[in-house]
Parts: C-alpha cells; structure tokens; sequence
C-alpha cells in the first residue's frame, strides 16, 4: 500500500511543473494507414522530441511558441508538420525508395532502428505468416529464419514443435526461446501426461503452448536470436526470444477498420513408405492369425495344413489389403475463422478480436479447438499519462491418441499385416465386442480404432493473457513506464484407458489438472539526449528493474481398475495409489537492468548493457548474479560517404554478451519421495493397501549452486547491392556455456542416480545468412527473393570430472539414450552398434549363426544434428495477385526410426519382399583363427530383416537429409475499383498447400519428425504419425 | 531551478527502487520443497526395503535366471534373448533402481538412523542388507559392497570381490556377510523402544521371526562355500543347528506379501498376467523333468494348463511358439488368485535341503535322507498339495523320494528336488546349478551372446554402472567367467 501511494503521488507530481506547455499527440502512420513505429519527432529548431510507440503514436510536451515538428523515420522521408492550433496530428509519411532499413521490436518491446543494431534479428511480418495452413506460430516460421532449426513432433493435430535458435546452449535447461507477446513472457511449456505404462515414450503429442496464439491476431514475429539481443529479459531468454506483436487499433485518419477472414483446409498424410502385397500374416512362411508380422505365406499359395492356411479342411481368408495402413490415416479438416475490429484514433483506440478453429486431424479421433476473444486500448490519460492493456481468452480443446511403441494406435497400424482387413469385419465402426472390449486377434495390441476412440486424451486450456501499461513522460527526454503482464492458464485433462485396453487392462480413468501461471512487472526509466557532448550523438539510457513469478500445479487423480465398463469418473476407480501425485512449484526472479546506447551521425553506434539477477532457485550466497553485454554498429558506407551503384549500403556489427540462468526450484536439499519399482513390464507402487513407503530421492543435492552461464560472441554484416536490390544479412557467433547446472549420473551403486552440480562446457559455432533479392520491380509485377542458410556446430567440451557421458532428462529407452557425450554434439543417441573388424572394416559375423556378432554397448548410434539447412521463399506480385512458395533443405543429421523398424522386421515395406523366397546373406566377415574370410553364411529373408529391423538396430539409422516444398500459396485482391464503391477496404482470397511434398534420398520415410516434439530430445521417432499435407484455401474482407 | 525540480523526482525514484530493494530477501525465500519430506520416519523406510528385495528376487533378474535354469523358454521380447543368452543393456533398473537405490541405500539409511534409539529398525535393515548384498553378488560376482550406497561418502564405490564379500577382508574394512547378519541378530535382541508394527509387512513387528531369518540366511549363505570354504561352511552351519532358532516350518517362512490390487501385485503375476503375457511359458525341458519324476501334480501347481495338459516350449527353438491361449504359465501356487501370491525368498523347504546337503557334503549333524524328504514335503505341502497326494506320490515314488547311491548321486538327488521346488525363484535355482552343476542342463538351442558353449556363470555388469564407475571392472568380465564359489 505504502508503495502505491508513493507512486501516486510520484505520477502527479509533474502536473503542477509544467503548466506553460501544451501537449500535441499523433500518430505516424505509412500510406495504407499502418502504423510507423520508432519515429522520430522532434520540436523543429530544437533537441526535445520523442519517438513514436509500437502503435505508431506519440506525445510531446512543446512550449506554446513552437510552431512546427520534424518528423523523420528510417526508410521514410523527413517532414514537417506545422502545428498550428492542433493537439492531436496525424502524420502519414512517404516512403523512400529503396531503403535498406526496417524497425524492429526488440528486448522490452522497445522498437529500434534495425540499422542501430549491433546483433541480429529477423522480423516477419503477417503476410509471411498466417494464412499458409500453419495453425501453430512455430511451424509458420518453418524455412523462414536464419539460425534457426523447427521440427514437429508428427502430423498429428496438435502435436508440439521444437524449435531451437542458434543450437542447444544448456546442457537440461529448456532450450527453447522465451516467447514474448506485446511484451508479456508467455509459457510455451509442454506438459506430458504419462499415457499409462511408457507413455510419454511416442505419446499423444500434447501441444506446446505457443498453439494458444492466433496467427489471424499476430502483426509480427522478430526474432531474437543472441543472447546480445535478448540480454534484458534476462535468465528467462538465454536460449533467445521470440517477440510476438498482435494488431493494434487507431489508424490515422481514425476510421475503424474491421477484418474478417475465414480459412479451409484439408489435411492428408504425406510420405507414407511404400508396402509389399505379396505375402501375408504369419512367420517363417506360415500362416498364423495372431502374428503381428508379414512373413506369412505367398498369397496364391495353395493352402495345406503346413502353410497355416488349410484349417479343419477348409482354406482361410487369405489376400492382400493394399491400403490398409494408409487408409487409417485419414483426411483431415482445419476450418478458422477470425474476426478483427480495429478502431480509435492516434490518442485514443481499442481493438478487439475474436477467432475460432477447428481441426479435425489426420489421425482418427484428434482435435484441436481453438477458440479466442481479445480486447484491448490504449488512451492518453489527461494528456498526460499513456495507458493501455489487453485481455485476450484462449479456450483450446485437444483430443490426442497414442503412438510410440508397445500398445498404441500408430503401433498397431504399423503392426498391421498385410492380409489384415481394417475396412472388414475389424473395421471402424466394429472394432470392439458387444461388450465394448477388445476384438484384435494379435496379444499385447489393441484394434488401431479401439486405441483411438477408447483410449484418448483429452486436454482443456483455459488460458488468460493480460497486460496493462502505464507510461509518463517526465520531460520530453525522460519517461518512465510500468508494465505488469500474467500469463495464467489451467489444462484440465482426462485420459481414459477402456478396460481391456491392452495398455491398462483393467481401464484407467486419470484427471490431471496442470496450472501454470507466470507474473511479469517491468519498470522501465528510459531517456534520449540528442547532441550529448557533442554534436550529432545521440544517447538513449534505460534502467529497469524486473520481478517475475512462475507457479505451476500438477494434481493428478488416477483411477485405476474401473468397476463400470465406459464409465470414466473418478468414483468408479478402484486404486488411486499408482499415479495420484501433486507437484507444486513457484520459483521468483528479480532483476536491475541498464542500457546505455550511444549513436553517432546515424552511422556508429555502441550499446551497453548490465543486468543483474536474484533468483529463488540458487543458494542463498549465488543467488545474485551480473551479466553484461557490448555491441556495436558501424554503417560504413554513411561513414565514409560510399555512394556506389553496387554497393548502396554496409553495416559491419559486432557483440559480445553474457546471460546467466537459475535452476529449476528446490534443487537444494535432499528429500524422500514415495517408492515405486519397476517400468512398463512389471511394475509396483506403493502405499501397500495401508502402509507407505518412502525411500531417499535419486539425486544429492548440491552443497551451493551457482547460476549457469552463456557467453555469446557475434560478428556480421549488412550489405545492400544495386540500390538494395540484393541485401545480405550475415552472422558468425560462437556461444560457450559454462557453469551448467545439471545432475550427472554418478554410480548408481552410490545409491543415488545422480548429483547437481555446476560444470561442464559446451561450445555452438555457427555461421547465419539471410540474403533477399528483388529481381524484377516494375509498376505491376514485382519478385522477391529471400533465403536463408544455417551452420551450426555444437560441441560438447566437458562433463565433469571422469564422467564423459550421461542420458539427456526425459523420456527415452535404455539402449537409444539421447546423450551429452564429451567429443560429441549435444543429443547424439547412444546404444549398442556391432563390432568391426579393424582390418576390413566390416560387421563381424558369427560363424555359427551368420548374425552379427554380439553388439557392442555404449556407441555413438546416431547424430541429430543437421548439418546445414536452407530456406528459400519466392513471391512474385502481379497487380492484385501474390503468389509465393517456399522450399526448405535440411542436409545430413540422423533419425533412429522405430517406424523404419517395424515396416521392416515385420516384412510389410516392399522391399522386404523382394526375393523372400531365397536365402539372404548379411554383409561382413567371418574372423577365425586369425584369418578373416567374406560372410557366406545363408540366412532366410526373415531372418536377414529381423536383424535390420531391430528396434534399437543401427540398421535403422537414417540420414534425414530432406528436401521440402514447405509453402505455396497464391492470392488475389479484388481490384480496387470493384470494392470501393461497397466502402471496403480490399477483399482478398488465397489458396495455399503447405508441407507440399518432401524427397528423401536416404530415407524410406518422412526423417522430418521427432516423436518427443518440443525438448531437448531429438532424432528419435518412435512410432509416430506421419507428416500432414494441408491444403486449403482463404477468404479476408476488410471494411 | 529545473534541475532541482528533476533531482527531486529522481530522489523520489531511487528512495522507491529501494523500497523495493528492501523487500526482496523475503521475496525470494520460497524455495522450499512442498513436494517431497526431507525427513521421515523409520515406518516409511522399511516397507520400500522389503518390497525391494521381493520385487529385485522376482522380477527381471528372476526372469533372466528362470530361463537360463530352464525353468520357463522365452517367447518374445527380453526372456527370449536372455534364454538365448543374449542380455544386450539389461539389468540396470535391476542393479539401480531395485537393489543399489531403493533397497541397499535405504536399508544403510535405516541403520544410520536408529541403531542406537530403536534397534529393530537397525536389526531388520542388516539382515535385509545381506540379503540384497548377496544376490547381487550371486549374480554378478564382484560387486560395489562396504562403499556401497553411501553416495554423500562414496562417489565411486570399490568393488569388492565376491570372497571378501562372504569372508570379510578387515584389512580392506570388508565386514563378512556372515558378520553383517550377527550385527543384525545382535540389534534385534537389544531392547528398543520404537517397533515395527504393520509397516513391517512380513512378521507384523515379531522381532523373535526376524531372529529366525537371520539364522536362515547364515544357512543359505553358508552353504555357498562347499567348494570354496568347507570349513567355513560347516562351522556357520552346526552354530545355527546348535542354537536351532531357524526357519524350521512352513509357517515361519520369510516370504514377502503382495495383493491383488493395482500396483500392488506380485511382479509374477503383473508381468506374465498383465504386461507381458506372451513373452514366455513353460520350459519344455522342466516338463521332461517333471514327467521323469511323476512330479506332475506338483507342477501343476507351479503351472497352468488351460488346455487340459501342459503346453511347453523348448528353450531357444525358432519355431512358432503354440497358441498364447494354451500356453502353460505360471500357475497358483506363484500368482495366487490376481497376483497376491508372496514372493518367497527363504523357506523351510529350503532349510531342509541345505541342512541335508550339509549333512553329506559338509558332515554336519543330521540325517540327509531325513532332511531331504522333509523338503520335499514341505515344498508340496507349500505348494498346496493335499496331504493324501504327498502320502501317493512317496509310496509311488520311492526311489524320488530316498537318497540312494554316491554322495555325488545323492547331493543331485538333494538339488534337483531344490531346483523343482525353487520353481518361480530362479535366482536361488541358478545360485545352485552353479554352485553344484545340478541339475545337469543342456544347452538351449541357438545360443549366442559372449560364449555360446556355456550357460552363463554370471550376469554382465549394467551400462548405467560401467560407463559412471571407473572402478567398474573394465573391460568388463564375460558371463562364461565363473564365480568366486563355483562348481569348479
């Protein structure tokens, strides 16, 4: 209390100090009524200005004798506007011709000159985003950044993204960027619900939390890519930030405008492998009803006793079913409507918005329901005082099902044999008995559809966004402002498992409700000197002090052994004690920061930054910590007046930064916690009926715990060619983290699993490149260019002292652990690879079996990480049309796929039928008594497939090379002439395809997958849905 | 004037940036774990200890030796390559989870905690710790023991070979098994305040049967060293027959409970019931020996037969394995009705067949034929055999049921009615077959793994051990290397 009336009265204070003034708002805005954002606006004659908001909006106290401003704003032309007896003046500007210059919002929501900047960013706007089929932002950015690596978990509706910019910088810290909208940090976690026994292992892909934001609603994306560029928001943004911008109100000419759009697409699996349809269920050539595999006999065999297909004297239904894995994936539907009314003018102006999607998925039984309404403004307070603030609602829906080894949908649909009809008598609508259990012939496996509709996951997000801003100009060149943001949403889900799920037998009803809330206040004192010692610098200095709360709740109720078949309520559990838990945390952050940035003649430029950081999670004497930051800028071409028809502008930049990061909470002292034994094949819980049982935590805690660090190098470039007909963005960095904080394996004969610690180094270098060509302008067609290549080599430099490799936290198998190995890049999987013999290199063979000899444990099975990729966009503009598409290339990285696995251990690709019938020999030597002769042992096909179909095998390693057609979409805007008259702004329609088509030269499957979504655990694709095809087309009306 | 003005507001900015300041310590203090205790009671401890051992005896490392004694043929998946000798990356949430993290460690915490104000704990947890101790080293040879599951002490525990282990080695502060268990008997006849009561799961807080489990393990431990340490052996034994406080009937049996409810099943039956029920069945060869021996009645308990006769499979064929519905799985005697069978880790039966054993190999007191025959009878009275059946099958069997021929006939005679009556705890079968070579068994078909001309003599040592401990043996020992106290 004591401390709001003493910003009270801190607020009302100037209003009695400068009575002699008067106060003139506006608002900048370009041609098309869209707002200017970080122009400058000065008192003509004079040093006193300010620049203008996100909005475009501004407000200056100007004596009464002044007459006019000077307006002037990178890429625009300078103007000026007399005053007159006006208070509020739109000001709209006239673009320059073939600038190279763009603002940017940055760190804190502050909008900067692009050229000012000594790091790099990326912005994209609207139109490079929404309306391409995309309904999560992340995959929208998919192809477009430079630095940056995107993979989806599946096609599965919903389903989490990864995304990870300028590589893996913490060793078990997420590493996904803090995502920022209108400058409130929002969650982007990803909450797993254990989907009974291995779950999360190829789980029901529950979203990242990013999925809440309406790509209809969003302005721009900038993205931050070093910690130099993210270093005031602190701890929360070491792994960089994306900074969403949503649409404002207030155009100039103060009209309202409203947009509505509406989209439908259509979804289809893509890049499903091939199949044979010469052989049926069975093994070793033998017809068996209950097998999961393809190595029956040959269709058209004539049936006898001995093939299995002669039973009690009558032949069995035996034929091939072509489609049967690929028609349960089936077309898919995204329908999204939004609404968008913006209003107001430059002083005062609201928008509010509404969206609703819906989408039905590739998968049988997935939805995502997104519905949302926004509401927000922004007024000046008595000429005085700028506030503004935003509530939007998201309610999103989700119904997941299972993939990932063991009993899932996808698994059973890759499980299915040939000769197995899913449209028949097991088809959809009948995969259950009369009594609602289970019909699939296969043990350990449920009918596909049985998992699907009696098994899902249903998830509910209740999510609230809301920020408010109060801003005061103490003078024209002093202002201090306050933003207070929450983030608060609860996902209330229900899995249920259908008694004689073969999952759960006894059916499972488990509610789980996760709550995550994060609290977020800055208070921001910014001033701008112009002409500060001397002439032509200018000199903007921040200081800002930031306090940030996250708390999360997990309650989870989990009934086992249900009483009533299809009831599925708490009450009719008959166990609670497996998986009931509650997981309670709150973590606080309180930061000082400062910013000093100096410009001169608008070519040299330095900035200066500190931040310093006390955090709930590191001991009491660590808790605080300090981290600067140093760039720098230097437009050449102005600075030594460069004025070539080739080289029309350059920028060299060059930063060094440091961020620090806490650890997750309650890291510091050791604990108990309930007993439980075992894992998926047997398993016990307690409490026993009555009695508990608890048992010392795995992991010791630290004696102190320091924060971790990332220190950030960067050199690049801006060029511009041929009057910026060719620019180029380049960037080189090399980030080392040191200080890492994570539980390293010790010896589990310690008794403990692991101990916290502060060690270990890790170094990314990586080379960024961003290069935009506008080939052909004319008056009606014009074509842009915009590509973008990334290097990124990661480096793990050390662990800790005598441990040289330890299993990356999550869910994974033992024998294909995603691993931090010394040597190694971040996430290479490790398991058992075979033996070579040193002198020929090749497999060894075992002379009596003619299979490999026995595998050697602990090797480097495979590497996740690309070795470049490369984006491409075109677009071409024609008069009212704009057509665009974009085509991405990922060379190298490696993807263990279980998918791959079972297509070939269970005989259903195509190629395992290929000679089926004769004798197979595996490639490599026979090492005996010293002498070393080629492999000539004969196999059978079965055999020979199994050993390349081992789940875990480094036969099904593949090399993820992919080439992509990603985005295409062509549009059309009404001709003006025609919507005028109807007072309509434009009215457009588009069609578009995303994720067109992919060729992988060393993969018989989709390798752009990464069954564990949005984590640190890449390369792994355990069973999981394929990619979708979406197709759609759009309809947008402004009036 | 105007720069006054300013410095007054600035003032006024600074005093409330430290007000904020100001209030930041206590802000920050919320660091506090509400989710796990940092202290709890002895009630709490001892029930993960003692499921820990039953679970650890009964579940994969079970597994692993059933099928190498050939007790059950795996079908698919883990038990089929372990029947082949194949063990690829297994055992570490045997040796972490369910022996080294949750049993060894949290007996050791039990015994720091009230050696000196409530001894039963203490008591308890020692024998418990022996007896995790030595399956461990049973099954892997050299394993981490006196700096075992002391992680805030010992970050990378010694292993200490298997002699040291079951003799004591006080020059490398090695205390015997042996020692460990009489440290055990000692606390439990100490007076005591604080008992266990219904947290002790097995004996409901009876501190005199503990006493009895106690002596039973010298015995079991005991009879380990035949081949290596008669003397030994045979002075341990004739102290515990002197004393005669051992587990001398069915009743006193040191058998760990488990229910039918969710979560609290037998890992028997949740494994070959619920999770796993195609993964293996009955080994066709047991069933030769159970038909050799007119057993049938008896393993009938030990095994279904859900087609009206037993349905086996011959360790490691290729051949497609019969009908998951006609297959011969473990039956009641080791699920119960839905998995609240116990999981019976020393019994009387097993009493009687070490004390014969000893009584023709070692000369300890007793009779051998006496004590062979109460074995039997014990493991088919255990089982559920009725008494009349127990009474046919002696007078149709006499020449099963007497000892007869060579010392060395005899002590086959001896193991090969412990190796049947261990059916469903094959870890115990596997101790003995290694230790004796008894019964005699043949290869399984397609054996593979680091030596396919021999039936292991060990597990391999865990990943999760080898690539954290550099004193892990490196490279590691191959399962074709026998241990310490083996059938030469």
């Amino acid at each position: 209390m004591r401390k709001l009336l003493l910003w009270g009265s801190m607020l009302l204070l100037p209003c009695f100090l400068f009575a002699q003034t008067r106060t003139i708002t506006g608002k900048i805005t370009d041609p098309e009524g869209k707002p200017v954002p970080g122009a400058s606006v000065l008192i003509k004659g004079t040093r006193t200005g300010t620049s203008t908001q996100t909005d475009g909006s501004f407000s200056l106290n100007v004596p009464e004798k002044a007459k006019s401003l000077s307006v002037s704003a990178i890429g625009w032309i300078d103007q000026e506007v007399v005053i007159g007896s006006r208070t509020s003046i739109p000001i709209v500007l006239a673009a320059k011709d073939k600038t190279l210059s763009e603002v940017v919002v940055t760190s804190l929501g502050i909008v900067r000159d692009k050229r000012s900047l000594g790091y790099a960013t990326q912005q994209l706007k609207a139109d490079q985003l929404a309306d391409k089929g995309s309904v999560n932002i992340v995959g929208a950015l998919e192809g477009k950044v430079s630095g940056v690596n995107i993979t989806s978990a599946s096609g599965s509706a919903g389903a989490s993204i990864n995304i990870n910019i300028r590589g893996i910088t913490s060793f078990t810290r997420s590493n996904q960027p803090l995502f920022v909208v209108d400058g409130i940090p929002i969650s982007n976690d990803v909450d797993r619900t254990n989907g009974g026994p291995n779950g999360t292992l190829g789980d029901n892909q529950p979203a990242n939390r990013a999925l809440d934001i309406d790509l209809n609603n969003v302005e721009s994306v900038n993205i931050l890519k070093g910690p130099a560029a993210a270093v005031l928001y602190g701890s929360r943004a070491a792994a960089g930030a994306i900074i969403i911008t949503t649409k404002k109100g207030g155009t100039a000419n103060g009209h309202t405008e409203i947009i509505a759009g509406s989209s439908y697409s259509l979804q289809h699996a893509e890049g499903l492998p091939k199949v044979q349809n010469q052989y049926g269920q069975g093994t070793n050539g033998i017809y068996n009803p209950t097998s999961s595999s393809s190595w029956g006999p040959k269709f058209g065999s004539t049936p006898t006793v001995a093939n299995g297909l002669l039973v009690g004297g009558q032949p069995v239904p035996y034929q091939a079913y072509p489609n049967n894995i690929n028609d349960f994936w089936q077309t898919g539907n995204i329908s999204d409507n939004s609404l968008v009314i913006n209003g107001g003018d430059a002083k005062s102006n609201f928008t509010a918005s509404g969206g609703f999607l819906k989408q039905n998925g590739i998968l049988p039984n997935t939805v995502v329901q997104r519905s949302d309404v926004k509401f927000g403004g922004n007024t000046v307070f008595r000429n005085k005082i700028h506030v503004g603030g935003s509530v939007t609602f998201t309610n999103t829906l989700q119904t997941g099902i299972l993939g990932g080894n063991g009993s899932s949908a996808v698994n059973g649909v890759l499980a299915l044999a040939r000769s197995i009809d899913l449209t028949g008598s097991l088809k959809k609508g009948t995969y259950q008995n009369a009594d609602g259990t289970n019909n699939w012939p296969i043990t350990g496996a449920d009918n596909p559809y049985y998992d699907a509709y009696k098994d899902p996951l249903k998830s509910n997000v209740t999510r609230t966004l809301g920020s408010l801003n109060i801003g005061y100009d103490l003078a024209p060149w002093l202002s201090v402002s306050y933003r207070l943001g929450i983030d608060a949403y609860t996902d209330r889900r229900k899995q249920i498992f259908a008694i004689s799920s073969a999952r759960v037998p006894l059916g499972q009803d488990l509610e789980s409700t996760i709550f995550r809330s994060e609290l977020n206040g800055d208070l921001i004192i910014s001033a701008h000197r112009s002409d500060v010692f001397i002439k032509d610098l200018n000199v903007t200095a921040l200081v800002g002090q930031n306090i940030n709360q996250r708390r999360s709740q997990v309650v989870t109720v989990q009934a086992d052994a249900l009483a009533i078949p299809g009831f599925y309520n708490a009450s009719n559990g008959g166990n609670f004690a497996v998986g009931s838990t509650e997981a309670t945390t709150v973590q606080r952050l309180l930061g000082y920061y400062g910013q000093l940035s100096l410009a001169y003649k608008s070519y040299l430029y330095l900035e200066l930054t500190g931040r310093a950081d006390q955090s709930s999670t590191l001991s009491p004497d660590k808790q605080t910590f300090f981290y600067p930051s140093a760039s720098a800028g230097f437009v050449f071409t102005d600075a030594l007046k460069i004025n070539s028809d080739i080289l029309s502008y350059g920028k060299i930049r060059a930063s060094v930064a440091k961020v620090g990061s806490d650890a997750p909470p309650y890291l510091l002292s050791n604990t108990y916690s309930k007993t439980g034994y075992g894992n998926n094949v047997a398993s016990f819980s307690f409490p026993y009926g009555s009695v508990a049982g608890f048992g010392l935590s795995s992991t010791i805690a630290p004696q102190s715990l320091a924060p971790e660090f990332v220190t950030s190098y960067e050199v690049g470039t801006n060029l511009g060619f041929w009057k910026n007909r060719v620019s180029v963005d380049a960037a080189y960095f090399n980030t080392v983290s040191t200080s890492q904080i994570f539980q390293v394996g010790i010896p589990p004969s310690t008794g403990f699993a692991t101990k916290t610690v502060n060690a270990g180094k890790m170094t990314n270098k990586g080379l960024e490149l961003l290069v935009t060509v506008t080939p052909v302008v004319s008056n009606n067609f014009k074509w842009d260019i915009s590509a973008n290549f990334t290097k990124i080599v990661n480096k793990v430099v050390s662990i800790f002292p005598g441990v040289t490799s330890f299993g990356i936290p999550g869910s994974a198998f033992i024998g294909s652990t995603p691993s931090i190995k010394v040597g190694q890049p971040y996430g290479v999987i490790i398991g058992n690879v075979f033996p070579k013999d040193s002198a020929t290199g090749l497999r060894t063979v075992n002379s009596g079996t003619g299979l490999y000899s026995t595998a050697l444990a602990n090797q480097v099975l495979s590497n996740p990480n690309p070795e470049y990729t490369m984006g491409i966009t075109n677009t071409f503009r024609y008069k009212g049309f704009n057509l665009g598409f974009t085509f991405d290339f990922t060379k190298g990285g490696q993807i263990l796929s279980f998918t791959a696995a079972s297509y070939k251990a269970r005989g259903a690709w195509i190629e395992t039928a290929k000679d089926r019938d004769q004798p197979w020999i595996l490639p490599g030597v026979i090492v005996s008594g010293g002498k070393t002769v080629q492999n000539n042992i004969q196999i059978p096909a079965q055999t020979y497939w199994g050993v390349q179909g081992g789940l875990q095998s480094e036969f099904n390693v593949y090399d993820a090379t992919v080439f992509r057609m990603r985005e295409i979409s062509l549009g059309y805007d009404l001709p003006a002439k025609l919507t005028k008259g109807m007072h309509i702004n434009y009215i457009r329609i588009a069609v578009f395809a995303n994720n067109i088509f992919h060729v992988a030269p060393n993969a018989f499957f989709d390798p752009e997958v990464n069954t564990q979504g949005a984590g640190n655990i890449r390369g792994l694709d355990l069973q999981g849905a394929p990619n979708a095809r979406t197709i759609g087309a759009n309809l947008k009306v402004s009036l | 004037m105007f720069y006054m003005k300013f410095s007054k507001k600035i003032f006024l900015l600074l005093v409330g940036a430290g007000f904020l300041l100001g209030s930041c310590k206590k802000y920050l203090q919320v660091n506090v774990d509400p989710n796990h205790p940092t202290t709890v009671p002895p009630t709490v401890l001892l029930p993960t200890t003692t499921i820990g051992i039953a679970f650890a005896n009964s579940n994969d490392l079970g597994r692993a030796s059933s099928a190498l004694v050939q007790h059950i043929a795996g079908v698919a998946n883990q038990t089929q390559a372990y029947d082949v000798f194949n063990f690829g990356g297994a055992f570490d949430n045997q040796w972490n989870n369910e022996l080294y993290d949750n049993s060894i460690n949290n007996c050791i915490a039990l015994i720091n905690m009230d050696s000196a104000t409530s001894p039963a704990y203490s008591g308890i947890a020692k024998l418990e710790l022996a007896y995790a101790f030595s399956l461990a080293t049973d099954i892997w040879g050299e394993v981490p023991y006196s700096q075992a599951g002391q992680g805030a002490v010992y970050t990378y525990p010694r292993f200490d070979k298997v002699q040291d282990i079951y003799q004591g080695n006080p020059g490398a502060g090695i205390t015997s098994l042996f020692d460990l268990v009489k440290s055990g008997l000692a606390d439990l006849a100490k007076p005591g305040t604080l008992k266990p009561k219904a947290d002790d799961i097995v004996y409901a807080g009876d501190l005199t049967k503990w006493t009895r489990v106690g002596n039973t393990l010298l015995l079991k431990f005991a009879i380990m060293l035949t081949n290596v340490n008669p003397t030994l052996a045979k002075s341990v034994i004739s102290d515990v027959l002197t004393g005669n406080n051992y587990i001398n009937d069915n009743s006193l049996d040191f058998e760990v409970p488990f229910s039918s409810a969710t979560g609290n099943q037998n890992p028997i039956y949740n494994f070959n019931y619920i999770n796993r029920p195609g993964d293996q069945m009955l080994s066709q060869r047991l069933l030769n020996l159970a038909n050799s021996l007119n057993d049938t009645l008896r393993l009938a308990k030990f095994f279904t037969r859900p087609s009206g006769a037993f349905v086996a499979f011959d360790n490691g064929a290729n051949s497609v394995a019969p009908l998951q519905a006609t297959r011969s799985n473990y039956g009641s005697y080791l699920i119960g009705t839905t998995g609240n069978a116990p999981i019976r880790l020393l019994t009387n039966f097993q009493v009687n067949f070490i004390l014969a054993e000893a009584a023709l190999v070692l000369g300890t007191s007793g009779d051998a034929n006496t004590y062979y025959q109460a074995g039997i009878k014990a493991s088919m009275t255990k089982v559920g055999m009725a008494a009349a059946d127990i009474t046919a099958y002696f007078t149709a069997n006499p020449t099963v049921v007497t000892l007869s021929g060579s010392n060395e006939d005899m002590r086959k005679q001896i193991i090969t009615q412990k190796y049947v009556a261990w059916i469903g705890n094959g870890i115990e079968a596997y101790d003995d077959y290694r230790r004796t070579g008894y019964p005699v068994l043949a290869l399984p078909n397609n054996p593979g793994g680091d030596d396919p001309t021999v039936i292991p003599t060990r597990l391999p040592y865990t990943n999760g051990e080898l690539t954290t401990n550099p004193n892990a043996p490196n490279p590691r020992p191959l399962v074709d290397v026998k241990l310490w106290w083996a059938k030469p």
